[in-house]
């Protein structure tokens, strides 16, 4: 069956992960096709994984599957409407590719960009901002339709191509983060941020000093090594915000790199407890952590379960939780990657089986083991 | 249909009178006709009407319909205009406007939570000490419930540059239709699971009942800049809006009128507004001083590129309270045009805006409607008003065959349905018009993950037929549900 496909660029494939062995591996070139392939995986009970750039195949429980989707040749733009702030774009979409076309005309996507292989589809599924979230909300309030193929080969558009929307129920969002238990992304409508003309970093002693005296910053960070805010708008704009903070200002925004390490976890906190999240951190690990959000990115070269069962415990405690989003496979017998699965399971499972009703797609992924 | 109290209704209403009293349980024909539609021209026929004080009786209530076999509607103050809380085929209206606390201000993680009876401008003003407000500002915001933004994903002109209310909507406790209660979504980012929180915003109370949500607040701007810009036509003013957005600004609001409209609030308001104008745009920008004084210059030299007749910068808060207040009270306005109004609310991509508007004029003629337009012209998001006599035999239903005129035109534009109104029973009929049997079937699975029963609000957003994919056939052996 896999003649109908097109054979797959190995260059597409990022080396972060390898895909892991199944009998079938197929690249989809159309949505038809995917629904196709997900028609027979669910004729046949085959366990699919949805494989993109393979950047954040660390995220939920492991998946064994008989059939590996990738989804990198769906790769269309399909239109960009630079005057309505709108792009529609198939979802195996390189990130890097997308944004360097819209720097063009000034305009992002505000995707977190931090691999040249990862795509719209992988960071939507995965539910992850940029670290331009404080200023401009979630990588999901700027999804507004998508097409999507369901477990059982339907394909179905939700939404509409405008920039404000109430028409039915919001399945767009609950894409986002669903890790394709929802079905596999196939094109979306993204609404585009405008690129303002003046960009700053500006070193600072104490991210909450820079927190009250900013108004609406695009990010404050903080590392190991220290502290910065992240600032966008006018010239004069920029000028009088950084003003106001004193420190040392860089022209443009120099992002914290993350340490590449074997193990990565992501802290999910209420803002104001971010602060004592990082004096929680165990020793030796690595961190980007977004004040005023709540998230922090870390990375280790150890596989502490201990510490980490102790860190859960106090994040679930105030309302927050420690995901485990990269390790060696053994990690995930381990340890739960989510930790405590959410209220309302029943009625996640419910919405799964609407639209995978053979559990074919991606299967036992999220928390709760749906 | 289900209108009068006998056989199993006798018993709801003596278990609901059970629960709540006799005060808090009402079913004369007048307190029923109070409840029986919302601020549109659709009109129901409730049961029985709760007011609800808790959590736990809306549980208890829940429970006691569905015992009896009886759907729910949930109620905020009735200001929806797409006749999403009308209760259609009777059943209980739930009425959540007793559950107005604010329960809490957390200052330093910008949320608070809240009843959903809170009137939307009440939470902005208890805010205000903190330096915050709660962004969605649709134009009935003085009586509006935060319950039933939530319900209809409400807008307003600010959602221009905040997004519409599941933007700003953290976590949720909701009742389920088997009456437990569950907290969906929470004060950290990205709750892990799927975004129960998200779907069940603009959900139209038809898969559960909000009792409390978390809120997200936003930061009071430090300074601001309200202008009023006045044009000889829409099709300049509309191509300011344009060349504002292809400027890379995204301001505040830019909400436009036309001359009907401001004429109307003018006659009423006296607010100053340029009668003779063919067009009104307001734009507000905000931000830092050095911000909001350079996107004013751009917008005033856009303005004048494209023939403007005069440009006003709201100088006082007063100014700018005049300006905001001529455009949120221009419904009001509207009943020296005639006795009744119908208010539409639909959405075309930004850039056909002037297209659009061209042929929501014509429609008028052609119906001999008065069509007056104020509207969210950032968003693409058109609220034409059509002004009419109801008491003229079969003029409702003309009204009726224009609004779905309007819709048509909008979606073969690229356009959807509703902006911040909502579907209700409104729109539902015309949902085939964006989406394909299969789509209204997926959005039919949501409704049945949440409700099989349909114990919430049935009827609404979806047209009868939409689950019909394995219609008739027994559900697949193996099949995990």
């Amino acid at each position: 069956m896999n003649t109908r496909f097109s054979a797959i660029p190995s260059a597409d494939i990022s080396a972060d992960r390898a895909i892991p062995p199944a009998e079938v591996v197929l690249a989809p070139t159309t949505l038809e096709e995917a629904s196709q392939a997900l028609r027979i995986a669910t004729e046949q009970r085959m366990k699919v994984l949805i494989w993109g750039g393979g950047n954040h195949q660390g995220y939920g429980h492991r998946v064994h599957p008989d059939m590996v989707l990738i989804t990198t040749s769906l790769n269309r733009i399909e239109v960009w409407e630079p005057e309505d702030l709108t792009i529609v774009a198939e979802a195996g979409t390189r990130i890097s590719q997308l944004e360097e076309m819209l720097a063009e005309k000034r305009q992002t996507t505000l995707l977190p960009n931090p691999s040249p292989t990862g795509t719209i589809g992988g960071a939507l599924a995965a539910g992850l901002s940029s670290y331009k979230r404080f200023r401009y909300g979630p990588s999901r309030d700027r999804v507004l339709e998508t097409k999507v193929v369901t477990g059982d080969g339907r394909i179905v558009r939700s939404g509409g191509r405008v920039v404000k929307n109430v028409t039915g129920y919001d399945i767009p969002r609950l894409m986002v983060g669903a890790l394709g238990r929802m079905g596999l992304i196939g094109s979306v409508c993204l609404k585009l941020i405008p690129t303002p003309a003046a960009a700053v970093t500006v070193e600072v002693d104490d991210p909450a000093v820079a927190l009250a005296t900013l108004y609406r910053p695009l990010a404050v960070l903080s590392t190991p090594s220290g502290h910065s805010a992240f600032l966008w708008g006018t010239q004069a704009e920029v000028e009088s915000q950084a003003g106001r903070l004193g420190g040392e200002v860089l022209s443009g925004h120099a992002w914290p790199p993350m340490p590449s390490r074997p193990v990565a976890w992501s802290l999910r906190l209420p803002p104001s407890q971010l602060s004592e999240g990082l004096e929680r951190l165990p020793e030796g690990w690595d961190y980007v952590a977004q004040q005023g959000v709540g998230i922090t990115e870390c990375t280790a070269d150890q596989v502490e379960i201990g510490a980490a069962k102790e860190l859960r415990g106090w994040a679930e405690s105030v309302g927050g939780a420690l995901v485990l989003t990269n390790g060696p496979e053994t990690l995930y017998e381990r340890i739960d990657p989510w930790g405590t699965p959410p209220a309302g399971l029943d009625y996640q499972r419910k919405l799964v089986a609407g639209f995978d009703p053979y559990r074919v797609l991606n299967s036992g992924r999220l928390p709760g083991g749906i | 249909m289900a209108a009068t109290l006998t056989g199993s209704n006798t018993k709801l209403r003596d278990d609901l009178i059970r629960l709540l009293g006799t005060e808090r349980v009402m079913d004369s024909t007048l307190e029923r006709h109070l409840y029986a539609k919302d601020a549109g021209v659709y009109i129901g026929n409730p049961t029985v009407v709760v007011m609800i004080e808790t959590t736990e009786e809306v549980a208890q209530v829940v429970r006691a319909a569905r015992h009896h076999g009886v759907p729910i509607v949930a109620r905020g103050a009735g200001t929806g205009l797409s006749a999403g809380a009308v209760p259609e085929v009777g059943g209980v209206v739930l009425v959540t406007t007793r559950m107005n606390r604010i329960e809490e201000i957390d200052a330093e993680n910008h949320t608070a939570w809240v009843g959903p009876g809170v009137i939307n401008l009440d939470l902005s003003r208890a805010t205000t000490p903190f330096g915050m407000h709660f962004a969605p500002d649709p134009s009935s915001q003085s009586a509006c419930t935060v319950g039933g933004n939530i319900a209809c994903n409400s807008g307003g002109p600010h959602c221009l540059s905040e997004g519409s209310t599941v933007n700003h909507i953290l976590a949720l406790e909701v009742v389920t239709d088997t009456g437990d209660v569950m907290i969906v979504g929470g004060g950290a980012p990205d709750p892990i699971g799927l975004d129960l929180r998200g779907i069940l915003v603009g959900s139209e109370g038809t898969l559960g009942i909000v009792t409390r949500a978390l809120v997200k607040l936003t930061p009071n701007p430090p300074d601001v800049r309200t202008m009023a810009v006045a044009f000889p036509d829409i099709e300049d003013a509309a191509a300011t809006v344009s060349g504002i957005i292809a400027a890379g600004l995204i301001p505040a609001a830019l909400e436009m009128m036309d001359q009907l409209m401001m004429q109307a609030i003018e006659n009423w308001l006296h607010a100053g507004l340029p009668v003779e104008a063919g067009a009104l745009l307001l734009a507000e920008v905000t931000g830092v001083t050095e911000a909001v004084e350079a996107e004013a210059e751009i917008i005033t030299r856009i303005a004048h590129g494209n023939n403007a007749l005069s440009v006003q910068v709201a100088v006082s808060p007063q100014e700018r309270e005049i300006l905001w207040k001529s455009r949120k009270s221009a419904f009001g306005a509207v009943a020296q045009a005639a006795p009744d109004y119908y208010l539409h609310d639909t959405v075309v991509p930004r850039t056909r805006l002037v297209e659009a508007m061209r042929q929501v004029y014509e429609i008028g003629q052609r119906y001999q409607i008065t069509m007056m337009n104020v509207f969210h012209a950032g968003d693409g998001n058109l609220h034409p008003l059509m002004a009419f006599d109801a008491s003229e035999p079969g003029r409702l239903d003309e009204v009726k065959a224009a609004a779905d005129e309007l819709v048509e035109i909008c979606v073969e534009k690229g356009g959807v349905l509703s902006g911040e109104h909502g579907i209700g029973i409104e729109k539902r009929h015309l949902m085939p018009l964006l989406f394909t049997e299969m789509d209204l079937d997926a959005q039919a699975r949501v409704k049945e993950a949440f409700d099989a029963g349909g114990v919430f609000n049935p009827g609404k957003v979806l047209p009868e037929g939409s689950r019909c994919f394995d219609f008739g056939r027994p559900v697949p052996e193996g099949a995990w549900v």
